[in-house]
């Protein structure tokens, strides 16, 4: 049998990438990753908690990445991003460009490189709530577990102190992206996506304080791996986050920015404000809404369980305005309370603009034939029966959804192969 | 809470939605417009709520409402509209229902609110005027009075202007009624009118509410222009008035271009036409926002427009020389002033009693200090 008869390409190692990946590879057939960031996991591995069941996104990923470990069928390439995608179903030839890690095998993980970079820039896996050096591990528990140097921000022979450093001479800056060549019998998009710009909506006040961040960026402030080590403190001043504004909508289900409803938002906001309750037992926290969108038995249930919590006030009324109060450096949220008829101002310590998903997809370079919406998430194309979208690349949604989602497109791409043999 | 039974009104529904207001039921009430509004009390905030009354066909509502003429439509609403459901043009479409409610006769709010009427609007007045001008007119120096003597403008225009303004009366006498009905007048002892009315004009006359808006804040320019010019010109013909009928003496328009009347007349003139170019440039600039506006948005501004421009133009070919063309536009111009006072109740102009008796009402009931008091 030739390699593409039995071969599946997977674009982007997110959680759903890696299910499909993983379901595929365990059916029997070879599965090859290629994942745009130096870590598998995507935005899944950023997470704090997953909603409803508030269990540690690790739960899911530790053992999808151990699957990946022992099963030869898998093959994935970090810092890879497609280059060309030629053929049809049952048989495409694809080129994928491997970008320089500057670290190889021998890597260890002692973090000496670290120690001894001298670059400092702003942590993008942390949405730039701190820095990190040139030379770094993503996270704490980075799969694969090995540094990267950051291409842009290295001086590379201008400064080499990492090099110097690495006791296994794990480190080589003189490393050259690479092109290679593979086979493949069906392809699985799985390329998700990214926070909407926040800075875009003018009257949020996104990028005028500190304390108006995004649900992602809570995310981070809220993991034990984060910049605060899971600290709920303003990233203005440090001082404790005893008061929160939930500013649902911000972009979503608005024609002006991302006319759809982004699924995740109201659990996320939801989930968000169990953090805060649960390390300050005196906060506030305070969700503004057009509509409470939890749909389902169990999001329903997660929604009357948070609701029981008398000091999460759920109130209906998008909040439109949002800025710093100069003299107490309190963020002021302005909104009208609907029920009450009323046009209020609250100060909050910290505003999480609940942002929504903007897809990615258009970032990769496929081939013209992939078609997509209006809002740039992927369509079905029955003319095209070699290419499945999945998860997020499709549509906005869940964790678990996109992982049923993943796995069904598995057998989809599964099929197309017998097809052929 | 009690039971309430709600009659929904669908002509009202159709007639703002063919007012202007087609966007209305796009709203989905996340109140974004109250936010980001300017110019609404705190704690009576406008225009959701409206939006939904208006959704609804709850007519009654908008009976005796001063509220939605606090409303001075500086679309900064629209503009953050997720929904693109234009909450600053329905309230426009909800003022003009307001308008034809309270003005009558009621054919000739018919024929000022439907487009297919437009050239019937202008064919009438300018029959009228055609017969009775002179247009047995001498060759030589152009003098507009052998067209029109100075009687025959006076025995059309002043009723003409008196029609419109009587109508006007009559439509915020009701108006005030039925605001006094609706919120009672607790403060009224207290509050004299006449104090009302100063503190009405002293947000009027300096323009203070428009300063307010985001999205067209260059609305306060060209409005303040368009107002003052009117003013201008209302001075200029009140010198005539004064001189002709009260004095008994020839026009004053006949002394140079540096005595007052003249300079008033000038100003005004120049000033009306900047001030309109200016709004319809600001209209286009923000098309993309908030859209263009509704008919009866530019049927107000297509007549100011030909005022202004048929009155420079009828100048200035007056003083070139050329009959041919200066007499055929001063008939133009008076056609358009005629409209302008005739359809001044019924037209977009009737803002100015109803935004004014408003104001003066939220003032002299307490409304605004309750409101601001929040």
């Amino acid at each position: 049998m030739a390699e593409q008869e039995k071969t599946i390409l997977v674009v982007g190692g997110g959680i759903s990438g890696l299910t499909a990946a993983v379901e595929a590879a365990e059916a029997g057939y070879n599965a090859v990753i290629v994942e745009k960031t130096p870590f598998l996991g995507g935005r899944v591995a950023r997470m704090n908690k997953y909603f409803p069941k508030l269990c540690p996104p690790t739960c899911g990923l530790e053992i999808n990445f151990r699957r990946i470990k022992f099963n030869p069928r898998i093959r994935f390439y970090t810092l890879a991003e497609i280059e060309r995608i030629e053929g049809s179903a049952g048989n495409y030839n694809i080129s994928i460009q491997l970008n320089p890690r500057y670290v190889n095998d021998r890597c260890v993980g002692c973090n000496a490189c670290t120690e001894a970079c001298p670059v400092e820039v702003s942590n993008d896996v942390n949405f730039g709530l701190d820095k990190r050096k040139a030379a770094y591990i993503p996270y704490e528990h980075a799969f694969p577990f090995k540094y990267v140097i950051d291409d842009v921000a290295c001086k590379k022979s201008d400064c080499a102190k990492c090099v110097d450093a690495c006791k296994y001479n794990a480190i080589d800056l003189n490393m050259k992206p690479e092109v290679i060549e593979i086979n493949a019998g069906a392809i699985i998009l799985a390329t998700g996506w990214k926070p909407y710009d926040a800075s875009r909506m003018d009257n949020l006040g996104f990028g005028t304080s500190p304390d108006i961040i995004t649900n992602v960026m809570m995310e981070r402030l809220a993991s034990p791996n984060g910049p605060t080590k899971g600290k709920l403190t303003r990233p203005s001043d440090g001082r404790e986050v005893k008061r929160v504004a939930f500013v649902q909508c911000a972009g979503s289900r608005d024609e002006n920015h991302l006319p759809f409803c982004s699924a995740v938002c109201c659990l996320a906001s939801l989930k968000q404000a169990t953090y805060v309750r649960e390390q300050y037992p005196d906060s506030k926290a305070y969700m503004f809404y057009i509509d409470l969108r939890t749909p389902g038995t169990s999001f329903e249930r997660f929604l009357n369980k948070v609701k029981e919590d008398e000091n999460i006030s759920l109130i209906k009324g998008k909040v439109a305005k949002v800025y710093e109060d100069v003299s107490t450096k309190d963020i002021i949220v302005e909104y009208e309370d609907i029920l009450a008829g009323q046009k209020k101002k609250m100060a909050v310590d910290l505003c999480v603009l609940a942002t929504g998903m903007a897809p990615t997809v258009s970032e990769v370079k496929l081939p013209d034939e992939v078609r997509v919406n209006e809002n740039g998430f992927v369509v079905p194309d029955r003319d095209r029966p070699g290419i499945f979208a999945v998860g997020c690349a499709k549509n906005p949604m869940d964790v678990a959804q996109s992982v049923q989602d993943a796995t069904g497109a598995a057998l989809k791409a599964i099929q197309i192969l017998g097809r052929l043999s | 809470m009690a039971e309430q039974v709600i009659r929904p009104d669908l002509d009202f529904v159709k007639g703002v939605i063919a007012a202007g207001g087609d966007t209305l039921k796009r709203c989905y009430q996340c109140a974004t417009c109250s936010v980001v509004c300017n110019v609404t009390p705190d704690n009576n905030p406008f225009p959701r709520k409206e939006m939904v009354w208006a959704q609804w066909g709850l007519k009654e509502k908008f009976i005796g409402n001063p509220d939605v003429w606090l409303c001075h439509q500086c679309n900064d609403c629209t503009a953050y509209c997720p929904r693109g459901a234009k909450p600053g043009e329905v309230l426009g479409a909800i003022r003009k229902q307001t308008i034809a409610q309270y003005s009558s006769p009621k054919f000739l709010v018919n024929i000022v609110n439907d487009r297919k009427y437009l050239p019937l609007l202008f064919i009438i007045p300018a029959l009228i005027l055609a017969l009775a001008a002179n247009f047995d007119i001498p060759s030589g120096k152009i003098v507009f009075t052998n067209m029109f003597p100075v009687h025959t403008i006076q025995i059309i225009f002043i009723p003409a202007l008196a029609f419109g303004v009587i109508v006007g009366l009559l439509g915020i006498k009701k108006f005030w009624q039925d605001m006094k009905q609706r919120y009672g007048c607790p403060d009224c002892t207290t509050t004299n009118l006449k104090n009302s009315v100063i503190e009405a004009l002293k947000e009027i006359l300096p323009h203070s509410k428009f300063k307010n808006c985001g999205v067209n804040k260059d609305r306060y320019t060209s409005h303040l222009l368009v107002f003052y010019s009117f003013v201008s010109l209302a001075i200029a013909t009140s010198f005539g008035v004064l001189y002709i009928d009260i004095l008994g003496k020839h026009s004053p328009f006949r002394f140079g271009y540096g005595t007052p009347v003249k300079l008033f007349g000038l100003i005004g003139a120049i000033g009306l036409l900047i001030g309109i170019i200016l709004m319809i440039k600001n209209r286009y600039a923000n098309a993309p926002k908030v859209g263009l506006g509704s008919y009866f948005d530019w049927l107000l501004i297509g007549i100011i427009s030909v005022i202004a421009a048929s009155g420079i133009l009828s100048w200035l070919t007056r003083l070139a020389g050329i009959a041919i063309l200066a007499y055929p536009i001063y008939f133009i111009h008076l056609v358009f002033v005629f409209s302008l006072f005739v359809y001044l109740p019924f037209s977009k102009l009737a803002h100015l009693f109803y935004r004014t008796t408003a104001m003066v009402f939220n003032k002299y009931s307490g409304r605004d200090r309750a409101q601001a008091e929040g």
